[in-house]
């Protein structure tokens, strides 16, 4: 703790969102802290320059919010919802511990899962993982328990990049898909809004981009920030992205000259020279089984791995050999005529031509096929860079996806076809090209380059959910049923909360035919997270909530989440509790750092009121469960980022003892100094509280996959897709065993080639069947905000103050000119309702929108936050329903809804 | 001689504001004074249409209208450009702020708090009495500025002579240095970059400049 009467800067880190974490000062005078700068000794470690956003300006106000929840409290009110008072009263945190560990005791009695084999016990945690930064050691705690349900989500899989990280893990190890910004010479984005949601790194490496020449394109339906700031902006169309990526495809293969392309990428490093089948999977030697090619040196056709040969990208093969679908399935083929996966993505790709997606995206043919041939124009083919000594490919053009674009329906086809144009010209995990930040689906978790493991085919292994016979899981493990529905979200501690996350929610109406009755956890933790104003159909969500027998909350203020619990509990902000994290390497959204190593988050000032470090509430809980020794085990293990001991060093905990957090940190830190010096030093909390931070150097040539894959002589698995199209079949046969059909769409996706459909009529079907002559229809988009996404930020004051600058913050942006056709003039009320629901807020006339698209940024429509409930701001969130229909096979949704509006009064 | 200028990238900028944050948290502003803010300028018609991050402030003018209006000489002008406010001297007739070309200046009567009446405990430690009923605006961290140059370091190139705004900037697009030193980092990026000045019509001088592709 801080000497009370001293003037000091105290370097910290902020994790507030997921493009974090950055690295801070904290200025503090006679105790108390008075202001927040960047950390600009670690400039030459932070690839942002030792910067931090706007978001970490309003620490001092988090912290000293005169609204914050600051003593345990109780609910006295038996009855839940929006409409009742909860009738909180202050408790001792021994009641509130009493309590909370009473119900823990009696599960632990009666047995962690429930008649439907769900966890009893339930936690759900704000955006992308960010939270753990902040919880200190209740991970530890979370897995000394056993099972837990981590799927009820808070409005991810809408509100996140689904499909990309799924698909994105399995092409390349890819959760994250980003450009290799300061090097990419041309850069298609197609929403993805990185000026706004990239956060210091992706600002800084983009500006640093364009005065070195990038050049974006920005397609999008709005004139967003990044938009405003590219070289040219596309307003297509919204849910079209698809088909304009097919128009590229065709442009590259159908009017440029094959030598355009990256031929030996596409021969030595990826799939593309694979012979497929006249079902659909590749023709295989019948023997070793394993996929065979053309060999244009020989003309025969060859396995796939045979030394030496010439692989061929187009042309008839005649061989024998065996194809082999889903449960094992096998035809054998005599002098059977093949093609490649090349030919079969040229012929794929053949009636996709520009002038066909100019009608579906409302863009010029011309405008599509330029950007296709400057996209080839700029990927120069042939050329090489030497990192760190090592001589690599130079492709320095990316694709990259936004929200809505790269999640649900649709987002397969963006995320397929955004890769395989980048595969075309061999700009995958190159310089300059489409790279992967990290990992959360493979393992180790930590190393993105550790994860790439030979599997199948000379492919990389993907940890794919079983789907055989014998082991799929027909009994999901959670609600959500991640396991059973989405191979893609494999089994990692992440898996659960990437899953179909709103099915939680939505089974709760609707139960499923054939999977375990849906059941409501016992305890639910609720830390960091506001379900009730984030997830899509928000009211929705918070109704359900409201039938939750025991929810704990974690509460910062009294938020529309909370004021449906049981017990609040007031954990430390941001600068008043202790925690050790990891940083550098590569990570989400732009973070390419040149070290790698550790960051203190030290507790600089008091507490306030009664909240408590999260690592105590943890201890505490522990303990009273009787699952201390397990907790100081898991501790010990590594659940908090670090491992206690290792060669030469050993800091671990007494197991028996309860430690309080100091002293726990100070373990981590010295068994952190430890690792990133092979012993040499231990240095423990005191070090880190006056330094910050410890790294050592990460070589950048661990920024790109490719030279591991080419270490371990994998292949891409692009662009046909004969795995994800057997597991698609083999999990249709097993769903329907079962009886149970209601996935039958999503299996749909399970393609080898996507085939464009018509995405936005999933939306419209319904309303040209009910209003087909409706004049006032929009598209409802949301977007992004630097000041509020992730932070958790609506009640605090600048956050609000800065948004203010910053058009839209403040009510619905509509097109000028289609505004004033109906009647509505800048700052009207207007009311905008879907099927579900209407929502109402000022509106505000811009040029810089697609006449049939409305933007409502972030995410507002608060009522009971204090501060934000008063900023009269309405969020897409109330009016979007949550659906069955509109969930994709990974199980994402797109933030889309169609709307109807009318003015509802004057400006003010 | 000496003047020092601020120049904003304007291919840089995203309008994030964080300049505009780093700015009130530095000076201590309260609610609503933004010395330094980014405008978010649209113009043209669908779909032909443009957005544009404008940095704004004080513009430190070498001409400064609001000096010749002041009738207590409370604003001043310094020999090295900086334009200044003495809030002893300042009567608070808000003569200057309707001088400015920029809109760059705050009058605030009544002392507002983040969350209302009451004051957070940073907000009463760094409350200061003599900027209420006064004239304030941006004064390039002037405070920083002279107290880094008696520590022997440069303006605009070490953090500690640097205003707030050009230290927190995470697109690097502003800069803070001496105009009249031709090797500054301000020299060079105009010498090497298109540029121009807000208002440059008024004559007044401004020592804020704005680097562009003129397309």
């Amino acid at each position: 703790m801080p000497d009370p009467h001293k003037t000091e800067t105290v370097p910290t880190y902020c994790y507030q969102c997921v493009a974090g974490p950055d690295l801070l000062k904290v200025r503090v005078e006679d105790g108390v802290a008075v202001g927040v700068e960047p950390n600009l000794e670690a400039a030459e470690i932070h690839p942002g320059a030792g910067k931090i956003c706007v978001k970490a300006y309003g620490l001092i106000q988090k912290a000293y919010n005169p609204h914050r929840v600051l003593t345990p409290m109780r609910r006295t009110n038996p009855k839940k919802g929006r409409d009742q008072d909860p009738g909180f009263v202050p408790i001792s945190w021994d009641e509130a511990l009493d309590e909370i560990s009473g119900r823990l005791g009696e599960i632990r009695a009666t047995g962690l899962l429930d008649e439907s084999g769900f966890p009893r016990v339930a936690a759900s945690f704000g955006g992308g993982g960010t939270p753990q930064s902040y919880m200190g050691t209740f991970p530890a705690f979370l897995a000394a328990w056993g099972p837990i349900d981590f799927g009820l989500g808070s409005g991810q899989g809408v509100k996140c990049y689904h499909s990309e990280h799924l698909y994105g893990e399995l092409w390349h190890r890819a959760f994250i898909v980003t450009p290799d910004t300061p090097m990419t010479k041309y850069l298609v984005s197609f929403g993805n809004n990185v000026e706004a949601s990239g956060g210091v790194c992706g600002v800084w490496r983009h500006a640093e981009a364009r005065v070195n020449g990038l050049k974006r394109v920005q397609v999008e339906p709005a004139l967003s920030i990044t938009a405003a700031c590219s070289d040219k902006w596309v307003p297509i169309r919204p849910k079209t992205d698809a088909a304009f990526m097919f128009a590229m495809l065709h442009v590259l293969l159908h009017e440029v000259p094959r030598d355009m392309l990256d031929l030996e990428f596409l021969k030595d490093s990826t799939s593309t020279g694979y012979l497929v089948g006249p079902n659909g999977y590749y023709l295989r030697d019948i023997k070793s089984k394993k996929p065979l090619v053309g060999d244009l040196d020989s003309g025969k056709v060859q396995p796939f791995d045979k030394a030496g040969i010439n692989i061929a990208l187009e042309g008839e093969w005649v061989s024998d050999g065996i194809e082999i679908g889903p449960d094992e399935q096998t035809w054998r083929h005599k002098k059977c005529k093949v093609q490649t996966a090349f030919a079969h993505l040229r012929d794929h790709v053949e009636d996709y031509t520009p002038d066909w997606a100019a009608d579906i995206c409302d863009v010029e043919a011309a405008t599509i096929r330029q950007v296709a041939l400057d996209f080839v124009d700029h990927a120069c083919i042939g050329e090489t860079v030497e990192i760190e000594g090592e001589t690599l490919p130079f492709r320095p053009v990316a694709i990259t996806l936004g929200k809505t674009v790269n999640n649900g329906w649709g987002g397969f086809e963006c995320c397929w076809a955004r890769t395989v144009l980048c595969t075309l010209v061999g700009s995958l995990e190159v310089p300059g090209g489409l790279l992967g930040t990290a990992v959360r689906l493979n393992k180790p978790i930590d190393d993105r380059i550790e994860s790439v493991v030979p599997g199948p085919d000379g492919l990389m292994a993907y940890p794919f959910n079983p789907t055989d016979a014998k082991n799929w899981r027909a009994k999901p493990k959670i609600r959500n049923a991640y396991d059973t529905l989405v191979p893609l979200a494999g089994d990692t501690p992440w898996s659960q909360a990437l899953g179909p996350t709103h099915l939680g929610w939505l089974f709760q109406d609707d139960p499923p035919e054939h999977l375990p009755r849906p059941t409501l956890p016992d305890v639910w933790f609720l830390y960091r997270s506001n379900p009730a104003i984030s997830s899509w159909d928000a009211p929705g969500v918070a109704e359900k909530m409201s039938k939750f027998p025991f929810m704990v909350a974690f509460a910062y203020t009294m938020d529309e989440s909370n004021h449906m619990a049981d017990i609040l509990l007031p954990d430390c902000v941001d600068i008043e509790s202790t925690q050790l994290i990891r940083i550098g390497g590569t990570k989400f959204i732009e973070q390419f750092w040149r070290y790698q190593g550790y960051a203190l988050r030290p507790a600089i000032i008091k507490a306030k009121g009664e909240a408590r470090d999260f690592t105590d509430i943890a201890t505490t809980l522990a303990k009273r469960t009787g699952l201390l020794e397990s907790y100081n085990a898991r501790i010990n293990s590594g659940a908090v980022g670090v491992k206690l001991s290792g060669d030469g060093y050993d800091f671990s905990l007494d197991v028996d003892q309860a430690h309080d957090a100091p002293d726990i940190w100070d373990a981590v830190c010295r068994a952190a100094s430890s690792d990133l010096t092979d012993g040499a030093e231990s240095d423990g909390l005191d070090w880190y509280r006056e330094n910050g931070v410890r790294v050592a150097p990460f070589p950048q040539t661990k920024w790109y996959l490719y030279p591991k894959m080419k270490a371990l002589g994998l292949r891409f698995e692009l662009p046909y897709q004969e795995r994800l199209y057997r597991i698609g079949g083999e999990l249709a046969n097993r769903l329907h065993e079962r009886g149970i059909t209601w996935w039958d769409e999503q299996l749909k996706e399970y393609q080898a080639l996507p085939k464009w459909k018509d995405f936005p009529g999933l939306w419209l079907e319904d309303e040209d069947k009910a209003e087909p002559d409706a004049k006032d229809r929009f598209w409802l988009l949301t977007s992004r905000s630097m000041q509020y996404a992730w932070g958790g930020n609506a009640a605090i004051q600048i956050a609000s103050e800065t948004g203010s600058n910053i058009a839209g913050h403040d009510g619905v942006i509509i097109n000028r000119g289609r505004a004033e056709s109906l009647g509505i003039a800048d700052g009207d009320r207007i009311e905008v309702c879907s099927e579900l629901r209407a929502t109402s807020g000022r509106a505000v006339l811009r040029e810089g929108i697609r006449p049939d698209t409305l933007l409502m940024i972030a995410q507002f429509d608060h009522w009971k936050t204090p501060f934000a409930k008063d900023f009269d701001v309405p969020s897409m969130n109330t009016v979007t329903p949550i659906t069955l229909k509109h969930t994709d096979a990974t199980g994402s949704g797109s933030d889309i809804v169609r709307v109807g509006v009318r003015k509802i009064g004057a400006a003010s | 001689m000496t003047r020092y200028v601020m120049v904003a990238d304007l291919r840089r900028c995203v309008g994030c504001q964080t300049c505009t944050a780093a700015c009130r948290d530095a000076n201590a502003t309260p609610p609503g004074v933004q010395w330094r803010r980014v405008l978010d300028m649209e113009v043209g018609t669908y779909p032909d249409v443009q957005r544009t991050f404008v940095p704004v402030g004080c513009m430190h003018c070498a001409d400064p209208p609001c000096m010749d209006v002041c009738p207590s000489t409370a604003t001043r002008k310094r020999d090295d450009g900086i334009v200044t406010i003495d809030y002893d001297l300042c009567i608070g007739c808000a003569y200057c702020a309707v001088a400015c070309p920029y809109q760059a200046r705050y009058k605030v009567d009544l002392v507002r708090y983040a969350y209302g009446d009451d004051p957070m405990e940073p907000e009463e430690k760094r409350h200061d009495p003599s900027r209420v009923g006064v004239s304030t605006k941006c004064n390039f961290c002037v405070d920083k500025i002279d107290d880094g140059i008696a520590k022997g370091l440069t303006p605009g190139v070490d953090p500690d002579a640097t205003p707030a705004c050009v230290n927190s900037c995470i697109a690097n697009a502003l800069h803070f240095g001496d105009i009249e030193d031709p090797d500054s980092n301000v020299s060079r990026l105009l010498d090497d970059n298109q540029s121009f000045r807000m208002h440059e019509e008024l004559g007044t001088k401004p020592g804020f400049y704005y680097l562009w592709d003129e397309t």
